[in-house]
């Protein structure tokens, strides 16, 4: 009997616990990373994001207006001429994505490119 | 092998015409059509790797508007494009079978590569490939003639 009751008093610790530290995390700030558009690329090209952690990418477009459509987190931001968009997302897949440019804005459009890699 | 009478064919033709813009001969158009659709253009077999939905269809729409409207119209049927028959070969109608006779993966391959002779340029790394099956989706889903209007750099 004295043993189930301190049982039950340290599975709810652990419960008790366990949803401090969710609830520790799910209060961090998202990170941020800044992008930089420029005809006709990102500045980075690349970036490494990890699963399950909040992320805010700021997009700053430097000469036209460019965009970045992330397909594979299902968002698109855009950014005129000298201002900055942001979008906030979570990525929940391990794996290397590829976002695109989203408004058309020349001849190397098509190649505009940023890579994502999800680690865990 | 048929390239070498084709050549000929065409270097003939410009000797004759000189640099003028001239309608081609039926028997010329046959002759570059027919080669196109079965020796120059390549990528015959590969399908369309996006699925036709209403996002598909709307981007491929959209796609469209960056610059082909310029010479195809906002609905790919020459509407409101002031020299669409000024040129050699004619810009065909993308409802014509000249251009729908086409598989997907040939009509990926003309954006991506061209075609010559015509005025059609060279898309590729100018739109992404994504945006390109787009546009391949709408094109077998044109609206009707005249329905969008004209292209906005034709009216102002």
């Amino acid at each position: 009997m004295k043993l189930n009751w301190t049982l039950r008093i340290s599975l709810l610790a652990l419960f008790v616990i366990s949803c401090a530290w969710r609830l520790s995390r799910a209060q961090d700030p998202p990170r941020r990373i800044e992008i930089v558009a420029k005809r006709f690329q990102f500045t980075p090209g690349e970036i490494t994001l990890k699963k399950g952690q909040p992320v805010v990418l700021v997009l700053t477009s430097q000469d036209v207006e460019h965009g970045l459509k992330l397909e594979a987190f299902n968002q698109v931001v855009k950014s005129k001429k000298g201002q900055s968009s942001q979008v906030e997302f979570t990525p929940t897949e391990v794996g290397t994505f590829v976002a695109q440019c989203a408004v058309f804005c020349g001849s190397g459009h098509g190649g505009m490119k940023l890579t994502i890699h999800v680690t865990e | 092998m048929l390239r070498t009478p084709n050549f000929c064919l065409l270097g003939l033709s410009c000797l004759l015409c000189g640099c003028k813009v001239s309608p081609p001969s039926p028997l010329e158009r046959n002759v570059v059509v027919a080669a196109e659709h079965e020796i120059t253009v390549g990528n015959r077999s590969q399908k369309n790797p996006l699925p036709l939905t209403h996002q598909t269809l709307a981007a491929g729409k959209e796609a469209f508007g960056h610059y082909c409207v310029v010479c195809h119209g906002l609905d790919g049927q020459l509407t409101g494009v002031p020299f669409a028959d000024r040129m050699s070969p004619p810009v065909p109608s993308l409802t014509s079978r000249q251009v729908q006779d086409y598989t997907d993966g040939q009509l990926k391959w003309i954006i991506d590569n061209g075609l010559a002779p015509s005025g059609m340029p060279a898309s590729k790394g100018t739109l992404s490939d994504e945006e390109i099956w787009s546009i391949v989706h709408f094109i077998r889903h044109l609206p009707p003639a005249g329905s969008l209007g004209e292209p906005d750099v034709y009216s102002h």
